[in-house]
């Protein structure tokens, strides 16, 4: 193509970059000007005119094979020069049970680090020869080692992928490197104002007591020192198979990606199958329990007065989060819980920004705009694939929190009456509209792609989403809502707690059909006990 | 969908050597992939049309169900004076206050009912609005948007009510360390110029702008010739220029007395510290002249930061970083987080280092930064200069992902170089840096120039203005 002529012309040694051919070859008058003294806002002359495709609508379609060892190979088209791949493992907190908690979070910070055939140095040279990045994340139930490369360097991509996620070395100073990076973590959480990651861990562990769900994401504090290097690689071993494992991407070509999984994935060993004495001889079973929903309260009192880490004040808040069981993203009442979440909305009293963002969702009609010591009040629903929790993360000034657990009871009650169908309708745009507009980003699809194949072995096309969503019906909201108030509920909070009314109280009032707590004045003698 | 109700995550957003410009939104060119046939099959062209009133319409059409549409305008804090500034930002907030057509609760439910966003954002030199939302509502979007511009109400109750939400907004920006230093620095940088004014205006201000001063403003910068429709994702060109014609054939293109001038802004090497001892950390920015817009030096200037890079302590790795400044702040424990920047105006800019340290440390940082960048006068390696424009490149191509981001370039460049810069010149350009074109850049730049200063915290250890000053240059050259 034309564009090598070009690019074999400038000279990478010359600081005066002197272009002198033009498209067909010979010297073009004024051709003086080196291109890096042309203005940004005039073209180079003597660069062609680029041919570009058209916005052709090809159908999207998920192909997923499964290889010999089990491992599921899953990969969808997409317009762009950039391919996302990467690897969705059935890991994370939720299986460390017989472990010491925070294994995962360990294994987030050694990615990527020096594996059995190549360095670090290597890994990030491939991937900033190849135009590329690299992450790993990990959550409750998966952990997701991902990266994005220019579409041509799929191939070492996936060879690099097989190196970190598979033959991971795992060296004694990549170990402390990530134990102080762990240990700067902790700082950070206590130091930040926004207490959104602790409240996750802290509801999580209400609910799902002392099971799966419910195990510390973030690695506790006394356990920073006790990982090391074998139970990691016993770790690996056990829950690190090709079963448990999809590699998938968007913007390859399948066939040609299933032949580099199989390479790369199938026909090498993993270390730990190589050199069993790397992990300890002790047999440690995947924790194939399903999780247990128990509720409960969790709650930690700490002064937050002063949060700020500048010379303005922020105001002291006290934060208050309450569950309810909700279901599995497997379930059929999914899509409904996902409509109600959109229903109830909300987000911070101060919205930057315009319309668009849920302001007539629920917590801001109801709630926010109401209530002016409201600071937020937002819903969440974490679905999982035996499981699920809703719910209302709020926070105020401590004095108000009887009156905020109220607000919340009785948000809670409501979701069983009346509503309108613009209320509903609405919720359904929105939740459809929010669906298609993550999907625009090529790494939101992989990991789409990525965890639906992992649950259940072939991906759903957001259409059919779509039309899930638009089946949804008031009655189907009144169930679901009616399902979760059933449940004990999950309570959470952090902060000056002398107002936090008694678990029996929060209980009572959600049975109630107007959230009322038992009485005022009886809740802040219990508090004051 | 397990994530149904998430956000966009954040997987895979920043380089994992975090290596991302601190401001990636300054200066977003578009992309460039190193091969060009795959630049010629994977990338929509971008369309531009000009209406009869000199408005732009720039498109790239991708097929998406959905899309972004918005309007760039040539406008921002750097036109106001002393008497009214503040008020293109409040502008921002008035847009959806309600119309002659919709009253402000018809506006924000139509909004919500077709599961749209609304948005708006002012900067120095630029004005924008902006909505998201399905394809088949483009029609709706575009309406909405020319009334919110053209059919404004700015009621006296709304006003009075919007200017404690400013306020307020102006103590969250006052939370943000590093939002507090940018406007310090601009404030000493530019001093006595436009560019040196906070985009929010002084309280007095806020607490003082009438719907005269609002509407003298749009009468005056809101004219069509300065204005750029964007459109990215599932939009058609065609209709969208139709469209346009449509709803927006009423905006002027001609002022009323003299078209307003845009003055040079003058940048001062100076320095401000804002000392309070009883803050933790020292949050400390210093920064050089850089280049306007078009200028061609930015290529080099940025790859110059990408050397430099980005780093924060909670990143792992330790000390095996590529940035010679990330090693010795591994080794020394010298930082917990550093950004370099390049931020454009028209015809200026800022080129340094943000970064936030321990009291104790400031002194040593501050010699291994200088050290680093008089390195980058003097003698920056071939090896650390392609390494840095791959890095470049991915960063500026990665973030063109999803429709918001390509309109959002689409309509900066478009007011920045009345273009789009095409993918392969792009390519092109970068390529073309070598480190002989980094190193005379930097030193004209960079090498015994007169830096601005911005230091908020315990910054007693900031050495001295002319301690800094003397660091710009090296006897033994």
């Amino acid at each position: 193509m034309f564009s090598r002529t070009v690019r074999s012309v400038i000279p990478r040694k010359n600081c005066k970059a002197t272009i002198r051919l033009c498209s067909s070859g010979e010297v073009k008058p004024g051709g003086d000007i080196a291109i890096t003294k042309i203005p940004l806002s005039k073209s180079v002359p003597w660069l062609s005119h680029p041919v570009y495709a058209s916005s052709a609508k090809h159908r999207n379609e998920t192909k997923v094979t499964v290889l010999e060892n089990g491992l599921r190979v899953a990969s969808e088209p997409k317009f762009g020069h950039f391919c996302t791949v990467g690897v969705v493992i059935d890991s994370g907190s939720r299986y460390e049970v017989a472990y010491p908690s925070g294994i995962s979070h360990f294994l987030e910070k050694l990615a990527f680090r020096s594996t059995q055939n190549m360095t670090r140095e290597h890994i990030m040279g491939t991937f900033e020869k190849l135009g590329g990045i690299c992450d790993c994340q990990s959550s409750r139930d998966t952990l997701i080692y991902a990266t994005s490369v220019e579409s041509k360097g799929m191939a070492e991509a996936v060879s690099v992928l097989s190196e970190v996620v598979l033959r991971p070395q795992l060296l004694e100073e990549e170990v402390t490197d990530a134990q102080m990076a762990v240990t700067f973590d902790l700082e950070d959480l206590q130091l930040r104002p926004e207490k959104d990651t602790l409240l996750m861990e802290m509801i999580h562990a209400a609910a799902f007591r002392d099971n799966t769900l419910g195990l510390p994401k973030i690695c506790p504090p006394e356990n920073v020192l006790k990982i090391d290097q074998s139970m990691l690689f016993s770790y690996l071993r056990h829950h690190h198979t090709p079963s448990r494992m999809v590699v998938a991407g968007v913007g390859v070509d399948h066939d040609a990606f299933v032949e580099y999984a199989q390479k790369y994935f199938v026909e090498k060993p993993a270390i730990w199958e190589e050199n069993q004495n790397l992990s300890s001889a002790r047999t440690i079973r995947v924790d194939n329990s399903i999780s247990q929903y128990t509720g409960g309260i969790v709650k930690e009192e700490v002064d937050l007065s002063d949060v700020s880490l500048g010379p303005n004040p922020l105001p002291e808040l006290v934060h208050l989060v309450i569950g309810l069981e909700s279901v599995s993203h497997q379930h059929p009442d999914f899509v409904a819980s996902c409509v109600l979440n959109m229903m109830m909305g909300g987000g911070g009293s101060f919205s930057a920004g315009g319309p668009g963002k849920g302001m007539y969702t629920r917590l801001y009609t109801n709630v926010l705009n109401r209530y002016h010591w409201m600071h937020n009040a937002t819903a969440y629903n974490h679905a999982y694939n035996d499981g699920g929790l809703f719910c209302i993360h709020a926070a105020s000034h401590p004095s108000q929190l009887a009156e905020l657990t109220q607000v919340l009871t009785k948000e809670y009650a409501t979701m069983v009456g009346y509503m309108s169908k613009e209320e509903l309708q609405r919720a359904k745009v929105q939740l459809q509209s929010m669906l298609l507009m993550n999907l625009e980003s090529r790494p939101v699809v992989f990991e789409d792609i990525g965890r639906q194949v992992l649950a259940t072995g072939n991906r759903l096309q957001p259409q059919h989403f779509m039309e899930l969503i638009s089946n949804v019906k008031a009655d189907d909201i009144v169930r679901v809502a009616g399902n979760m108030l059933r449940s004990k509920p999950a309570v959470a909070s952090l902060g000056t707690l002398t107002q936090l009314p008694g678990f029996s109280d929060i209980e009572a009032a959600l049975l109630d059909k107007n959230g009322y707590m038992p009485t005022r004045k009886r809740h802040v003698n219990c508090a004051e006990l | 969908m397990s994530r149904f109700i998430r956000p966009a995550g954040a997987l895979l957003k920043k380089y994992s050597n975090k290596t991302a410009l601190v401001k990636p939104c300054r200066w977003r060119a578009t992309s460039a992939a190193p091969s060009y046939e795959q630049t010629l099959l994977n990338v929509p062209p971008t369309r531009v049309t000009v209406l009869d009133n000199g408005m732009r319409v720039a498109t790239e059409d991708s097929g998406t169900p959905t899309a972004t549409v918005g309007l760039w305008i040539d406008t921002g804090s750097r036109f106001e004076t002393d008497a009214n500034n503040g008020v293109a930002h409040f502008l921002e907030h008035m847009a959806f206050k309600g119309t002659s057509k919709r009253s402000q609760t018809d506006l924000e439910l139509e909004v919500e009912n077709m599961g749209s966003h609304l948005n708006a954002y002012t900067s120095r030199e630029q004005t924008v609005f902006y909505a998201k939302c399905f394809s088949q509502d483009l029609p709706g979007a575009i309406e909405i948007l020319s009334d919110i511009i053209q059919n404004s109400k700015f009621g006296q109750a709304e006003i009075e009510r919007e200017r404690g939400v400013i306020l307020r907004e102006m103590q969250e920006v006052e939370s943000n360390l590093q939002e507090v230093v940018f406007d310090h620095l601009h404030s000493v940088a530019f001093q006595g110029t436009p560019l040196g004014r906070t985009i929010l205006g002084p309280t007095k201000n806020i607490k003082s702008i009438s719907r005269e001063d609002l509407v003298e403003y749009i009468s005056t910068h809101y004219k069509a010739p300065r204005m750029v429709l964007a459109g990215a994702g599932g939009v058609d060109h065609d209709a969208l220029v139709k469209l346009a014609e449509q709803h927006f054939k009423g905006l002027g293109m001609q002022y009323k007395g003299e078209a307003p001038e845009v003055p040079p802004c003058r940048f001062t090497g100076s320095e401000i510290r804002v000392r309070d001892d009883s803050m933790p950390l020292a949050h400390i920015a210093i920064a050089v002249e850089g280049a306007g817009w078009a200028d061609p030096d930015n290529i080099p200037l940025m790859v110059a930061n990408t050397i430099i890079g980005s780093w924060d302590r909670t990143h792992g790795g330790g000390a095996h970083n590529a940035s010679n400044l990330a090693h010795a702040a591994v080794i020394g424990n010298l930082c917990h987080s550093f950004q370099s920047f390049n931020t454009c105006y028209k015809d200026t800019g800022l080129w340094g280092i943000y970064f936030v340290c321990e009291p104790l440390k400031i002194d040593d940082f501050m010699y291994n930064l200088q050290s680093e960048w008089m390195r980058l006068c003097t003698n920056v390696t071939e090896f650390e200069v392609e390494r840095a424009k791959n890095i470049l490149r991915t960063n500026l191509l990665l973030q063109l992902d999803g429709t918001t981001p390509v309109c959002e370039d689409i309509g900066r460049q478009m007011l920045c170089y009345n273009r789009r810069i095409p993918l392969h010149e792009l390519d092109a350009r970068i390529e073309a840096v070598t480190s002989d074109v980094v190193r005379e850049t930097c030193y004209q730049y960079v090498y015994d120039k007169c830096p601005a200063v911005a230091a908020v915290g315990p910054c007693e250890g900031l050495p001295d203005y002319n301690r800094i000053r003397s660091s710009m240059y090296w006897l033994r050259v």
